[in-house]
């Protein structure tokens, strides 16, 4: 269950929407403010800063991208955006724009109360020297990656594919984040790239490379690294 | 026949007749000799008129005639002087020369004639072909003037290959071997074979390029018809699907909220979800009941069963229906319309909830009604932000929905279907500022005789 009373901030522009959202996360222990446009959403948001944010993506005066690049410039509250088939596009700019994960409208209630206490959950991006993903142990210092004890051998590349998937373990990581991360700025729409290296580092991380645990896809979106022994 | 002959027969007697007197009036004040070139006078017109045939025996004739009345010794034919001999050469070679020179010069006229008749056929032909009528109409015209250039009495033209069943000769028209069409004409001794090869080729050649401009006429209508309608089907969906989505989507909520047993409500959150989902279950239906009209209208299917009305009563009856008579002023004539009522009161709600919803709160909406001979009309004014004037057309597609975001934007189309469908119309009349005006005009029935009497 939530923690008691984190305040989220629900963005939609159908009423009916906002309605049944607010009385289902006031029902699961959370206190909410809603908006119906861009810039009553900042307004509400400035005002009283939100743990997390559901963020529609269509608004009657600008778009949730806009809305989630504006937060993010003095907030790393986690976003949410609430996105329809036929958004796609638009989506995978709000997840550049900072938005952690999406849900596709309809949604279920279960689905997006999961994805909230993931996001709430990881308030920040873990920064250890050692991170520990089920039985793998990735030290970031030394650049070692060992399974039970066991050395497992990564090029470069893979090495910071993993670190950085593992850094943001739970989110939603989009090609355009991972290939800026991992081969810098200059990179960006060469997803080609990314599927060939993840399909390397999964032949080496995962028990069942065809049937990956740890590297999950989002199909049309990146990838996501989870903890497989947490789910 | 006789006349044929007796023309130029006559023409050559008064020829050497007229020379012969200008010889003996000249003959006092010149030497006798040298007048017998006055003959070439003779041959000249009438080698010019009926050629060689005609100016031989007349050349012949002057010389005869010169000889016997003027050359001595006068009165008979003997020649003299080899100056006779010469006159008479002379003669002969003037007349022949003459002659020829005519006739080709009268080939060449109506050689020149026929290429220009030709030409300008050919010329109007093609503005015909260009101008874009029936093709099959313009052949019967083309077949028609084509007779006449070619010689025959007549001509038709048919798309196609030649075939056996057509009573006269066919000719098939071809460009670069390409079969254009087949032109039929009887069979006839004095046409023009040379015309046939000029022409037949060149008319060939403008069918083709008219089948061609039609086909591509036909085909680029097709792409952009189907272009559009593409276009249509993807907004229309896009549309719909967003609009079955949001209530779609406030209602899975609600019911997984209520399902959920590790969320806690009050009563009030209860009822609060309950209405969301009654609300949105409500407006799925209407919706869909929409949909369902515009697509019957738009497969022709709403087949109205006109009665005959009087127009302000379905109006007040939709004013109550819609429980806005508190909002609503009705004032005008009471015409008869002939309509289906439940479509016309579609109609009359869609347009008038169009101008509720626009309306600023506390402010009515008028409704006027006027008729002319012809035409009842029913004006439905708001007090809302009005209409910009490139909009005024469009408001009636399906799912235009302007700058309002409520609703699916299907009223006004459905509205405009079920009018067009009972004989009437309706359109938008506005300007931004000024509130909007939409009318329906529907057609008006004589009062039935007994009301009348």
């Amino acid at each position: 269950m939530s923690e008691r009373g984190q305040r989220i901030l629900v963005v939609d522009d159908e009423p009916q929407i906002l309605r049944a959202l607010g009385t289902t996360l006031r029902g699961a222990g959370y206190t909410v403010d809603t908006a119906a446009t861009a810039e009553a959403a900042l307004a509400a948001a400035a005002a009283q800063p939100p743990a997390a944010v559901i963020l529609d993506l269509v608004l009657p005066d600008g778009s949730g991208t806009d809305v989630c690049r504006e937060l993010r410039t003095w907030t790393d509250a986690p976003v949410i955006v609430l996105s329809a088939v036929g958004e796609e596009h638009q989506k995978i700019e709000a997840l550049d724009a900072g938005a952690d994960d999406y849900v596709t409208k309809p949604f279920s209630v279960e689905e997006l109360l999961a994805r909230l206490r993931a996001v709430l959950r990881r308030l920040a991006p873990e920064a250890g020297p050692v991170l520990e993903v089920g039985n793998l142990r990735v030290d970031v210092a030394e650049r070692l990656v060992t399974r039970n004890g066991e050395r497992i051998k990564l090029t470069p590349h893979e090495f910071d594919l993993l670190r950085v998937l593992a850094q943001n373990r739970g989110k939603l990581l989009t090609h355009r984040t991972l290939l800026r991360e991992v081969w810098g700025p200059a990179y960006g729409d060469e997803a080609h790239y990314l599927h060939v290296y993840v399909s390397h580092l999964r032949s080496k991380i995962e028990r069942d490379p065809s049937k990956p645990q740890i590297v999950l896809t989002e199909p049309g979106a990146g990838y996501r690294l989870v903890d497989p022994e947490a789910s | 026949m006789l006349r044929r002959l007796a023309l130029p027969l006559l023409g050559s007697v008064a020829a050497v007749a007229v020379a012969s007197l200008l010889v003996y009036a000249f003959q006092p004040i010149a030497p006798t000799l040298s007048l017998g070139v006055v003959y070439v006078l003779a041959v000249l017109p009438i080698a010019v008129v009926w050629g060689a045939r005609w100016s031989l025996p007349v050349a012949v004739a002057s010389m005869l005639v010169f000889n016997w009345f003027f050359l001595p010794p006068v009165h008979t034919l003997t020649l003299r002087d080899s100056e006779n001999w010469s006159a008479l050469v002379a003669f002969s070679v003037t007349a022949v020369v003459v002659s020829e020179l005519a006739a080709r010069s009268r080939r060449r006229a109506a050689d020149a004639e026929q290429r220009r008749r030709e030409a300008a056929l050919l010329a109007e032909i093609a503005g015909h072909l260009l101008g874009g009528g029936k093709l099959e109409d313009e052949l019967v015209w083309i077949g028609g003037r084509a007779a006449e250039v070619l010689g025959v009495p007549r001509a038709e033209i048919e798309l196609g290959r030649p075939h056996a069943q057509h009573g006269d000769a066919p000719t098939p028209l071809e460009v670069d071997g390409r079969a254009v069409g087949t032109i039929y004409t009887p069979v006839e001794a004095n046409e023009h074979v040379a015309v046939r090869k000029r022409f037949l080729p060149a008319l060939a050649a403008l069918l083709a390029v008219a089948i061609d401009r039609r086909r591509l006429e036909r085909e680029a209508l097709e792409a952009e018809t189907l272009r559009r309608s593409d276009l249509v089907k993807t907004a229309l969906l896009r549309a719909v699907s967003h609009d079955l989505r949001s209530p779609l989507t406030s209602i899975t909520t609600a019911i997984g909220a209520l399902r959920n047993d590790e969320l806690v409500f009050t009563a009030e959150d209860r009822r609060e979800l309950l209405d969301t989902i009654a609300v949105d279950a409500d407006r799925l239906a209407r919706l869909v009941g929409d949909l369902l009209d515009l697509s019957r209208l738009e497969a022709g299917g709403a087949e109205p069963e006109p009665q005959v009305w009087q127009l302000d009563e379905l109006v007040r009856d939709v004013v109550a229906e819609l429980g806005a008579s508190g909002r609503v002023e009705l004032a005008g004539e009471h015409p008869l319309v002939n309509v289906d009522a439940v479509q016309i009161q579609r109609v009359l709600a869609n347009l008038l909830e169009n101008a509720l919803r626009f309306s600023p709160a506390g402010s009515s909406v008028h409704v006027r009604i006027t008729a002319t001979r012809r035409e009842a009309i029913v004006r439905v004014v708001d007090q809302g932000p009005g209409v910009e004037e490139a909009m005024l057309d469009r408001v009636f597609e399906p799912f235009y929905r302007g700058e309002q975001r409520s609703g699916a934007g299907l009223g006004l189309a459905i509205a405009r279907g079920f009018a067009e469908a009972n004989g009437g119309r309706v359109w938008a009349e506005s300007r931004p500022g000024q509130g909007a005006t939409f009318a329906l005009a529907l057609p008006v029935v004589e009062a039935p005789v007994e009301l009348v009497s």
